[in-house]
Order: structure tokens, then sequence, then C-alpha cells
């Protein structure tokens, strides 16, 4: 049997007495697009940063392509093919945007996929095109308003020619229309395709959301997650009728 | 053949340097300091001019460190210092050149600034900011204690002179201070640059953008080191002495005064700097008693009124950034150089206006 392309088992994390992850394991296709949703506090967050490598797991193991990452450097995770948005943007501030894209496209990762390429500002300058800010490419970072960086940082992920995206709450702050461009730009990212010289051949996705009714439009499968732990899995239709489920978002009255 | 070479050199000397008068100005300082020394007899003043090259280099080496990366170096004289002592032993003690010494000189500081470096890398802010602090204390301390080596108190003495005369050794400093800090400038404006200013504003963001943080923190560390410890040996063979001065506290906070003073995260602001503050505390020994004073004043008052540094504002002053393409413009144009678009403010103005 093939290992699977993304999986993570048992993952556990601590914070003092609280338990943040409690014994999470679920798997990721190289094709399939993955809604985590959950109440707050119910540990996505973490779960993304345990994932990213920012945070280190108590216990347990995320294989990625059969290799473990666990234990792993940030930019080591990156560089095998997973970036993550951040769900409160962190641009560098000071430097144009176009900058701020041009870090990822300098990762070992960035520059060995697009070897060919010999300016990394026209890469960058696509992965904004693809984030439709390639108009603003000049501007600091700091003067973008909220869903503009939010597009900032898809286009920063996306630069690192990822096969697996991770991202933590897109469409948070966005208004209706600015949601609808946003989900039309991740379905296109995920069926893959030319994006000037950036070529992907559709990545696999973990999306994190509070907006389910956009997030269930765009999905194939939903993991829920309520007090660390996984308490459905399924289909968007079948989530939607899960009575454990409508519990945590409602409450025991409201179910 | 060699026409169109001129040519072509003439032409982009005209668009990118005569084009704007902060480079045409940086060019004339420049020039009038490689004249000056052939009209100059006084070794009093040969040696200010080769001393302001030497520390342009000490400071550009801060501005790099701790302008670009963000990591506040307090004790950059570690660098200099082990420098100019490994320099003085070499050529004391072993005998080799001054062209061999140096070289050597600064590959002990880039140890040092692995020295330094590796046990900062897990500090940040003020904390590594005073482990910085600590480490020039801590080997002064050792050169006093080992005073049969370093010479305690009075340092090494005696090692060879860098040439014949003052004046060649004017136009060696002058032309390695001109060659390693425009070095450091294009390392700054190149893609390493760039890594560097992104560790400096996020480092998470970094890290999660793929780039290997820690290696380019310590090579940050190294690179810095590097131009420092060469500052440090040439320091050493030109004054002919290698003292616990070199290992300063006061020598660390001069390379800070003179970067923020000139512009800190630029490179050029720290070498006028250097070039502004460093003949000045020596036109200020006229009045000795008061010259520290009048230093800090000077320093007060042109920070209260240009706290970016002398360099940004006068830069500001005098040039425009293009609201379109952001390229810089000189004042007295009305259109932008590269894309033709209006500089003047009232068409501006009218612009965004309309757009809002």
């Amino acid at each position: 049997m093939t290992a699977p392309f993304f999986q993570v088992e048992q993952l556990t994390k601590k914070f003092g007495g609280l338990t943040a992850v409690n014994n999470i394991s679920f798997t990721v296709q190289p094709d399939e697009m993955v809604g985590l949703i959950g109440p707050n506090g119910a540990g996505k967050s973490t779960l993304v940063k345990l994932i990213m490598g920012i945070l280190k797991p108590d216990r347990g193991s995320i294989r990625f392509k059969g290799k473990e990452l666990r234990g792993q450097n940030p930019w080591d995770i990156v560089n095998r093919g997973i970036a993550g948005t951040f769900q409160n943007t962190r641009p560098f501030r000071r430097l144009p945007i176009i900058a701020n894209v041009m870090v990822s496209c300098l990762a070992p990762r960035g520059r060995r996929r697009g070897e060919w390429v010999k300016r990394i500002e026209a890469k960058a300058r696509d992965a904004l095109e693809f984030a439709g800010i390639s108009d603003l490419a000049l501007e600091p970072a700091a003067h973008l308003s909220h869903g503009d960086l939010k597009r900032l940082e898809i286009a920063r992920a996306i630069a690192t020619d990822p096969e697996l995206l991770i991202l933590d709450e897109p469409f948070g702050g966005l208004n209706p229309v600015e949601t609808e461009l946003l989900a039309k730009s991740i379905r296109r990212l995920h069926r893959g395709g030319r994006f000037g010289r950036l070529h992907s051949e559709g990545m696999a996705m973990i999306i994190i959301e509070h907006k389910l009714s956009e997030l269930m439009k765009i999905v194939d499968r939903v993991i829920v997650l309520h007090f660390g732990e996984i308490i459905a899995a399924g289909t968007p239709r079948e989530i939607v009728k899960n009575p454990a489920v409508i519990e945590a978002y409602l409450g025991e009255e409201g179910a | 053949m060699i026409r169109v070479w001129l040519l072509r050199l003439y032409r982009d000397f005209k668009g990118d340097i005569l084009a704007l008068p902060g480079r045409t100005l940086a060019c004339l300082a420049v020039l009038a300091l490689f004249i000056a020394p052939l009209f100059i007899r006084d070794t009093y003043i040969l040696r200010i001019i080769t001393l302001t090259a030497v520390y342009a280099v000490f400071a550009a080496s801060w501005d790099l460190l701790s302008g670009y990366v963000g990591q506040l170096n307090l004790g950059h004289a570690l660098f200099f210092g082990v420098a100019a002592y490994t320099s003085a032993m070499l050529n004391l003690h072993l005998g080799l050149p001054p062209v061999l010494t140096i070289p050597l000189g600064a590959l002990a500081a880039v140890m040092a600034g692995l020295v330094v470096g590796i046990p900062c890398l897990r500090l940040k802010g003020q904390y590594l900011s005073l482990a910085t602090l600590a480490f020039p204390i801590i080997l002064k301390g050792l050169v006093y204690l080992f005073k049969e080596y370093t010479g305690g108190e009075l340092g090494i003495s005696g090692i060879s002179r860098l040439a014949g005369s003052r004046l060649v050794e004017c136009y060696i400093a002058l032309a390695l201070g001109a060659v390693l800090c425009f070095l450091i400038w294009k390392i700054t404006d190149s893609n390493l640059g760039l890594i560097f200013h992104a560790i400096r504003e996020d480092e998470i963001t970094a890290r999660a953008s793929g780039i290997n943080t820690t290696a380019y923190k310590l090579l940050a560390f190294c690179l810095s080191g590097l131009f420092a410890g060469i500052a440090g040996g040439f320091f050493a063979h030109y004054m002919r002495l290698a003292g616990p001065f070199t290992l300063d506290v006061l020598l660390s906070f001069q390379a800070i005064i003179w970067t923020i003073f000139g512009g800190i995260t630029t490179i050029y602001g720290s070498v006028a700097g250097v070039i502004i503050l460093f003949p000045l505390m020596e036109i200020l020994r006229a009045f000795p008693e008061i010259r520290m004073l009048l230093f800090a004043a000077v320093i007060v008052i042109v920070l209260r009124f240009m706290p970016e540094g002398v360099v940004p504002w006068f830069l500001d002053r005098v040039e425009k950034e293009c609201p379109r393409c952001k390229e810089r413009n000189a004042f007295t144009r009305t259109r932008c150089r590269v894309c033709r678009v209006s500089l003047s403010e009232r068409e501006v103005r009218a612009r965004t206006t309309t757009r809002a």
C-alpha cells in the first residue's frame, strides 16, 4: 500500500493544563480540498501551527508524501511543499508588496522549481496577478486594506509552489463581494493550470473557516473540531445534518 | 568598440548618477576625498581622512547587521578589536606582512561573528543587545588578564606599517573604504538584502515563506564581522598599535551614533555620518573642555529636526518619489524620468481626490 499524500496521526499538543489538540488523526489526498471547522477555541489554528512547524507537538506524527515532518523547521516544511497563510496577516510591513512575495520566490523551493525563470520579480508579479493585487505591487504592505492583506498572504504562499496549501480563515473580515472573488481564486488554484510563470498541477488544500456557507460550497470534505478533538468528518451535506456538529455550534438547546 | 563602451558608460552615468542630486553629490564627495590628499602635506589631516575611510567601513558593517537584519548589536567593537589584535599578533610574533594579517584578522572576526551569533540566535530585542554588549567587555577582561600576549593596557605596539608614506596609506584606505562600502551597499541591494529586510520585518513570516532564518542571521553576523574585521586589521597596521581601545564600549556606540545620525538602514547614511561627525570631533578639539558637550548638542539638535537621519532628510528635500513607479527624481523635474507621469503636487493631489 502506498503512503497517503498527507497524514496526521494521534497529534497532541498541550499548553499547561489545557489540551489544545487531542489525539487528532486524518488524511488528505492530493486532489482533495478539505475544510476544517469548529467553534472558537476548538484548536484549529493550533493544528495549523503544528503542521507548519511553528509549534512543536507533544505526541503524534505528521507525514507528507511518506516523510515525517515532526521536529522539522518551518522553512524545511515549506521547502518540502506545504505552505500556509496566517489567520492574523503578518506582512513585511515596510517592504513593497512585490518584495513580500519575492521573499517566497527566493526560498530554495521557489528558486529550484522556477530555475528557468531568470527574474524572480516576474514570478512574484504573476503570483500577485493571480491574487488580484498586482496593481498595488509597489505600495508598501502597511498601506493595504484587510482584504488585500489576505490576498497578499495567498500570493506569498503560492509563490513557494506548494503541493499542499493551508489557508487559515481566508474569508475572515472580507465583504461578500471580496469573499466571492477569493472563493473563485481558490477554486481555480485547486484545479491547477498555468498562471503566467507559475505552474500548478492543482494543489491539495486544507481550509479553516468560520463562514460555513462559503466553505461548504467549495470543499470536498469537512472535518469538525471541538475542544481539540474531531467530532465529525464527512461531505458538507452529511456534516450540516450531523447532530453532534449542530450541538457543538448551537449548544444543546439549539440542537 | 572602445567608443561604444565609453558611450554606454557615459549614458549609464548620466541616467543613473547625474539624474539624481543625491548620487551626484555622493560622487563629488568621494571625488573630493580622493583628490584632497594630493594637495595636503599635513600628516594630521591625512590621518583624519584615512581614519574616516576606516570608520566608514566599520559603521556600514554595523548598519548591515543592525539596520538591515534588525539584530541590534551593542558590542560591534568586538569584531574590530578581535581583528586588530589578531593582525597585530600575527605580524609581531610570526612576522607576516599586512597583506596576510589583515585578511587573517578579518577571518578571526568572522569566527567572532559565529561565536556571538550562535548563542544570540535564541535571543531577541533588548536581550540580544545586552548579550552582544557583554562579549567585547569579556574580551577586554581577557586582554588585561593575559598581559604577556596582549600587552595589557598598553596594547601591542611596534607592528609594521602598511606603506612607506602616509599619503600612500591614505590612498589605500580610501580605495579600500570605497570598494568595501560599495560592496556592503550592493549586498543590501541584492536578493540577500531583501531576505535581511524580511527577517527584520517579521521573522515568523520569513520562516513561513521558506527562508532559513537561522542560517541567514548567522550569515549576517559573519558578513558584518568580516567587514568590521578588515577595518580593524587596517586600523591596527595604520596606527601601528592594537590596544584595549579597539574593544571599547565607546567605539561600539560610535558606530551606532554615526549610523543613526546619517540614516539607519541605508549604508550610505552610515558612511555620510562618519564623513560628517568624525572630522567634526577633530575640529571640536579646539574647545577641549566642552568638546563632548558640543558634540552631543549637535547630535541632539540634528536628530530633533531630522529624526530619520541627515541623509534621508536631505534626499527628501532634493528628490521626490514618483507616485506611480516609485522611482526617485530630481526635485526640479515635473515629470517622472521613467514613467513620465506628472510629479507636480497639485496634479497628484487632484488625481488622488478624483479616485477617492
